[in-house]
């Protein structure tokens, strides 16, 4: 019989992740059946930290939702706002754990509130739903944060699995290191059990027979629920309180498959068995914060790995290899000041070692060793170190000051080198610059002198080729070398700056003003009108430089020389503007959106993700991309009155 | 105290009703329902404590005498909740010499579509009194709707109506007087709706426009209770 409201539902639902992985449109209408439909005034809360989920969760029709963290001090900070087609309040559900977020309406809001029975169903049918569910409770930072504030206030045991070992990606990697069972016999007391749990610092003890075989698991939530509520006696027998039967997994299960058996059954603890069943021996325990270890523990065997290379060959196959990571960790939605520093270090690492092969084949050449200190710097988003993909090279070298007699000769030596290690990088997969900003390029291998001549001139004339220049060269960044130039330049920079720096500031303000701003209107971009890329929309120029240019101009007239990368600088001024803060935390979160979403469809196409077609992205992901756009609007106008532009135009 | 003298005077004007059958004859299903204490709730309870039914009945026409019921659908609120699960929704088959009439297509309603599970009159209201219960009864342009319910009643031989009513298309007057910028054709569903940012996909289905009557009545009651600077009493929406 076809409700027609609960068909609007469906309708909505169908469409969102994770819904839309139900595909049996019979089975999603028995869920938008039972939804009920809440309605939220401005600033009304949906659920406070404490409270017990009541077996729904939500999803917003209209409007939009803030969840916040509540400090011991009883502030409040965002965690994350959600807009429409967004779900929330599903950890607490499938954990059985209470709120830990305060969830209030940031707008009048609509909301579908999903029951669970009926939800719940659908997981043994929907192996992705579940999957889903796993990963993004695993990754997102919003989880994370959720975990975490688990976990200060549940203190576990922190228990092996820290040493792994194994270049194996996480999605590949066994957990063959699940940490050896605490058991007890079915004759324990509960308070015997208990006291075990302590002594060895863990979660769970496992209740097992004679033969080892695993009967029961105890868990700190079976003795909180059930002892410290008075509802046994500590005295009691532990099998009047332990959870059977017992789930087991084999020893050669992967993450992926463990991540999936806790969310479909809702438990924390698996129990090893030499066959994955409960008739055999126990092996041992895997616990939630294990797959956590593992996963944080993976991007620093691949930097290892990066520095034991021998060859460019390997190189690039570890770089291909931290490629399959990225990929995972978007997919999980793992945060992204968490991906863009593991890739960073990764791909400074990968620097690092060319420059090292560089040295070794200059040694070779019979070239001995560097004439003079220098530094290998990185520029534009590298310097910034937002890279994800492998994009051009984009470097430069400064070396010391050695006067006019060696100047020529230690110059030379330097380019030799830049150009073996550009050699290598291109090996490893960084093409070479089409621009040729590059450290082997004669004007962009100099001396500390060479450079603050060169900057001094960018910021004295600037026509519109210097503003160009930089909008890459103001990114550097040391990565390998004596370590002491950069800085020297930094300096420079900024005693510059004294005096003649609102024109210079205002004419950088200006170059950032150069990509219009795209339209704010859902599915209406603002696309290319000709040339190779018509049609499509160029993310890199309409949305990702304007909040870079805007970050580096604002970051300079704030004299900040250190902050070297685009959030960073944003939270920077956030901390400097109170005033402006929410516009530049907004302006962060953007950022944020759009370099996930460029490394997510650059993967995709295998590019560099650049430009878009409208068509091929989600409805998620153009509504987070719309979303985008407002931040870079409002802080192109903050550039326009702050610097005065409209005059200068 | 005044809502209460009418409720009783309007009573025993429709008991006096010559078309009205004595009490004694009411069919058991209506008897159950009126025997319900029907008890208006205090000025000073909180009105989102009450129990509503959002209400929308489809008919043939506009003219009350002459038409008749084609459709009934209500939901019930909870405090700001709608559960899709406790709606109600009930098609008549539409009457014979009316079978081409414009409401038909108004309304979208296919005559005698296997789309639709149909009903006879006497269960649809046998099963709409009992799930209305002593609910208040919410709808825009309210009357209208209780009159044709009321019509339907009596020809079945039962009693009207007991619940308290509450027009949308007042309280939305009450947040917004009518005026020279706002004459009252401002004031239908359409109009409101789209003022008040509400989706209007589902409109001309009975429960889809009760269900576009319930959120706005929980949009109105938002704006009165900040307009009140408070939470909403009784006395606040029906005052």
């Amino acid at each position: 019989m076809a409700n027609q409201v609960a068909q609007r539902v469906y309708d909505f639902l169908k469409d969102i992740p994770p819904f839309h992985f139900v595909d049996n449109e019979e089975a999603l209408l028995r869920v938008a059946r039972r939804v009920e439909v809440q309605y939220q005034p401005i600033g009304t809360t949906v659920f406070a930290p404490g409270e017990p989920p009541r077996d729904r969760f939500f999803v917003i029709r209209e409007g939009s939702v803030e969840l916040f963290s509540i400090g011991e001090d009883g502030e409040e900070r965002l965690v994350e706002r959600l807009g429409e087609g967004e779900v929330f309040g599903i950890r607490p559900l499938l954990a059985e754990d209470n709120y830990l977020f305060l969830a209030k309406a940031a707008e009048e809001s609509l909301l579908y509130a999903v029951n669970t029975e009926g939800f719940k169903e659908l997981l043994p049918n929907y192996p992705q739903l579940t999957n889903y569910l796993a990963t993004s409770m695993a990754g997102s930072s919003r989880y994370a944060l959720e975990y975490q504030a688990a976990r200060n206030r549940e203190p576990e045991g922190n228990w092996g699995g820290t040493d792994y070992t194994g270049p194996d990606l996480l999605e590949l990697q066994r957990v063959h290191r699940a940490r050896p069972p605490i058991t007890c016999t079915a004759d324990a007391r509960i308070v015997d059990a208990a006291k075990r749990m302590t002594e060895h610092n863990v979660g769970s003890i496992v209740v097992v027979d004679k033969k080892d075989h695993p009967i029961g698991i105890i868990t700190d939530r079976d003795l909180r629920r059930k002892i410290a509520t008075g509802l046994k006696s500590l005295d009691a027998l532990i099998t009047e309180i332990m959870n059977e039967p017992v789930i087991c997994i084999r020893p050669d299960v992967t993450v992926a498959d463990v991540q999936i058996m806790m969310v479909r059954y809702g438990l924390h603890h698996l129990v090893q068995t030499e066959d994955g069943t409960n008739k055999s021996p126990i092996t041992g325990v895997i616990s939630e914060h294990d797959l956590l270890v593992l996963q944080g523990n993976n991007p620093a065997v691949l930097v290892r790995e990066i520095s034991r290379a021998k060859t460019t060959a390997y190189l690039r196959s570890l770089r291909d290899r931290s490629e399959r990571l990225l990929k995972v960790y978007l997919e999980r939605e793992v945060s992204i000041s968490f991906i863009t520093s593991v890739m960073s270090s990764i791909n400074d690492e990968i620097t690092r070692k060319c420059i090292k092969f560089g040295l070794a084949r200059m040694q070779a050449d019979g070239m001995g060793n560097p004439p003079a200190l220098f530094d290998w710097m990185t520029l534009g988003s590298q310097g910034r170190e937002e890279q994800l993909l492998r994009t051009d090279q984009d470097n430069a070298l400064i070396f010391e000051d050695v006067g006019k007699k060696r100047h020529a000769e230690v110059k030379a030596w330097f380019l030799k080198l830049a150009g073996y290690v550009t050699e290598y990088l291109h090996e490893v997969g960084f093409d070479y610059c089409p621009g040729d900003m590059m450290a082997s390029n004669p004007l962009w291998c100099l001396s500390v002198g060479g450079w603050k001549e060169q900057f001094s001139f960018w910021m004295n004339e600037n026509t519109r080729e210097n503003m160009l220049h930089t909008s890459i060269f103001f990114d550097y960044r040391g990565v390998w070398g004596d370590g002491s130039l950069p800085g020297k330049l930094t300096r420079h920079i900024f005693t510059e700056l004294e005096g003649k720096s609102s024109r210079f500031l205002a004419s950088l303000g200006l170059a950032a003003l150069d990509n219009p701003s795209p339209l704010t209107f859902f599915r209406n971009f603002v696309v290319e009108r000709s040339g190779e890329h018509k049609d499509q929309f160029d993310l890199k120029a309409r949305a990702m430089r304007p909040l870079t240019d805007a970050a580096r101009v604002l970051i300079l007239e704030a004299r900040k020389g250190q902050v070297n990368n685009t959030f960073r600088r944003y939270e920077t001024l956030a901390e400097l503007e109170p005033q402006n803060a929410e516009l530049y935390r907004e302006a962060a979160d953007a950022y944020e959106v759009l370099i996930r979403l460029r490394a997510l469809i650059g993967l995709e196409r295998n590019d560099s993700g650049r430009f878009i077609k409208p068509e091929e992205l989600t409805r998620t992901q153009r509504l987070l991309l719309r979303n985008s756009f407002r931040p870079v609007r409002e802080i192109q106008s903050l550039l326009e009155v702050r610097f005065q532009l409209n005059f200068l135009r | 105290m005044e809502g209460k003298d009418w409720l009783d005077k309007l009573r025993n004007a429709l008991s006096l009703n010559p078309r009205q059958k004595g009490a004694d004859q009411w069919p058991d299903w209506y008897r159950k329902y009126a025997e319900l204490p029907h008890q208006l709730a205090p000025g000073k309870q909180a009105f989102r404590e009450l129990d509503v039914v959002v209400l929308d009945a489809e008919t043939t026409g506009l003219n009350p005498r002459k038409d008749q019921l084609l459709s009934l659908g209500a939901l019930r609120l909870r405090g700001h909740t709608i559960r899709l699960k406790e709606c109600f929704e009930a098609y008549l088959p539409t009457p014979e010499e009316l079978r081409d009439s414009t409401a038909v297509s108004v309304h979208g309603i296919v005559p005698n579509s296997l789309r639709y599970r149909y009903t006879d009159l006497t269960s649809l209201m046998e099963e709409f009194l009992a799930y209305l219960g002593e609910a208040v009864i919410v709808g825009h342009h309210i009357g209208f709707d209780v009159e044709m319910i009321n019509r339907a009643l009596a020809g079945l031989g039962a009693g009207p109506l007991k619940n308290r009513v509450l027009d949308t298309a007042l309280l939305a007057q009450k947040i917004h007087p009518p005026g020279y910028w706002t004459p009252q054709g401002e004031y239908a569903l359409d109009k409101l709706a789209r003022r008040y940012k509400i989706s209007l996909s589902d409109r001309h289905t009975a429960l889809g426009d009760s269900y576009i009557t319930a959120i706005l009545l929980l949009k109105l009651l938002s704006r009165l209770s900040e307009k009140r600077g408070r939470d909403l009493l009784v006395e606040d929406v029906f005052g």
